[in-house]
């Protein structure tokens, strides 16, 4: 096989656009009418609606099919079949993968797949890694819990299909599995922006190893939007001397979306495999201009056991108007994830995206990696209090780091902060997803 | 693009395969070790239908 193609499928991924749109239109139509066929949840949904199979002609039709949210879900599972509930599309025996979310908003919703679906999630996956210059003389670490949540196993699985040799550092503490990348000498890894940037640290301050010599060349980062966040990614690139990459993905959806070698500041979406739409988060209009935000509506084109159609992911993205230099003709959206429609919030009366506080604490020299934002009341008057740790050796260049982090705050994000310094060590430190944002009004 | 060239001719063997896939899968009701091998082949065939197949089905047109 010759290892030197760019593209996982040159077909797909180099198909016209129009093409491209009439085989989601062809796959919508089948998955709709499977799910229809099996789904008492899906039935049900689409009967109140007056919606059938056969009124699927177009995307306008499609864009009449009610949204799927969560909690919907929640509603529906851990009653027969147990434990799924109604939306189970085949039978109990054919299943052969659980995985649940992570709960953050909730209950955690179950996911089952069967053999075929778990085969398309690698698929998806490989879509991925092969686009970030993953190949079969690569030794893959992955440091990563192998557990209830779907994470990287389906990277795993992708890069065995890939032909990568692959080691899996579940149990190992991160010394243990630093010392394991350096002992094979491991040439790319798959982790959460904060794990992999916390790995570094721990390389540095408790091995004495420097993570850019380790040989590691690639990195992929998923669970959070930080690859996609320049100041983040460049911390994360400078620390490994290593390409970093971005990925989104959801347990409820599958790998939808990835950044390939060419990194244009952005990501693919994968659209043989899904339709992504953009909501208007005000109107509920659809939205196809680019550089207008939204809340990403997903449908999974081909997973077949608990199907996923209209969901919304509550992903905040636009679409990039330009094209990708990698060829590939699936659609960019812009800086990745933007921000979670949960996670925005008004703080006095303006739009916070904790993202946008992220992407000034990394872009500046002089702060540590990690810091805490803060929300809370003094009397009716919203407050911001950021925290932030300044690296040994700066306290005589503070006052100039205070005046460009209070610059690029109000730029960013038109609003004033409190700004709280910490010695380098002091804040939380998170192993998986961080939980840097604190919303304290409700309790003030 | 090269491979458009030739996607019917490798549509046509994925078809065979899965033709042979599933008349083994009937022999293999009551033999575990050729059902449960032969599902994962069908399963595999399902990735090679959804990178190949869908398209050569698509009616340029649409």
């Amino acid at each position: 096989m010759n290892s030197d193609q760019k593209y996982w499928n040159p077909v797909l991924e180099t198909l016209s656009r129009k093409k491209l749109k009439a085989l989601q239109l062809k796959k919508f139509k089948r998955i709709f009418q499977w799910t229809y066929d099996r789904s008492k949840f899906h039935r049900k949904l689409y009967n109140k609606a007056g919606i059938t199979p056969q009124d699927i002609q177009s995307f306008d039709d499609v864009r009449q099919v009610p949204i799927v949210d969560k909690s919907m879900m929640r509603d529906i599972q851990r009653k027969d079949p147990f434990p799924y509930g109604d939306n189970l599309c085949v039978s109990l025996e054919e299943v052969c993968e659980f995985r649940q979310t992570s709960g953050t908003t909730g209950q955690p919703i179950y996911q089952a797949d069967t053999w075929q679906d778990w085969e398309w999630w690698a698929e998806c996956w490989s879509y991925i890694l092969w686009a970030q210059g993953y190949r079969p003389r690569d030794r893959v670490f992955i440091p990563f819990g192998y557990n209830v949540f779907v994470a990287f196993w389906a990277g795993h699985y992708a890069a065995e299909k890939i032909g990568c040799e692959v080691v899996p550092g579940g149990v190992l503490d991160t010394q243990a599995r630093i010392l394991k990348i350096q002992e094979l000498k491991a040439t790319a890894l798959m982790g959460t922006p904060t794990y992999i940037l916390g790995m570094a640290d721990t390389a540095k301050s408790k091995l004495n190893i420097d993570p850019s010599g380790l040989g590691i060349l690639k990195i992929t980062c998923a669970g959070e939007p930080g690859a996609s966040i320049p100041g983040t990614k460049n911390r994360l690139e400078n620390a490994w001397g290593a390409k970093v990459f971005d990925h989104a993905g959801a347990t409820e959806v599958g790998a939808w979306s990835y950044e390939c070698s060419a990194q244009p500041g952005g990501m693919h979406v994968n659209d043989a495999f899904f339709l992504v739409e953009i909501e208007d988060t005000d109107t509920g209009e659809i939205i196809e201009t680019p550089g207008r935000r939204g809340k990403m509506i997903i449908t999974a084109l081909d997973r077949y056991a608990q199907p996923c159609i209209r969901f919304d992911s509550k992903d905040i993205i636009e679409w990039d108007p330009k094209e990708c230099a990698c060829g590939r003709t699936f659609r960019l959206i812009r800086g990745g994830v933007l921000g979670r429609a949960d996670d925005i919030t008004k703080v006095k009366g303006v739009l916070l995206s904790p993202i946008a506080i992220e992407q000034v604490v990394r872009s500046i020299e002089g702060l540590g990696d990690e810091f805490e934002v803060v929300v809370d009341k003094v009397g009716d008057i919203d407050r911001i209090t950021l925290k932030i740790e300044l690296l040994p050796g700066m306290e005589k260049r503070r006052s100039s780091i205070d005046q460009m982090l209070k610059d690029q705050l109000r730029i960013q994000t038109n609003l004033g902060y409190r700004l709280e310094y910490h010695g380098i060590g002091t804040l939380p430190r998170y192993n998986v997803k961080g939980k840097r944002f604190k919303d304290l009004r409700e309790h003030s | 693009m090269e491979f458009n060239n030739n996607l019917n001719e490798i549509n046509a063997k994925i078809q065979l395969l899965k033709k042979t896939a599933g008349e083994l899968e009937k022999l293999g009701e009551n033999f575990p070790a050729l059902g449960k091998n032969i599902a994962r082949i069908l399963a595999s065939l399902k990735m090679l239908e959804l990178n190949i197949s869908d398209v050569v089905y698509l009616s340029p047109d649409r």
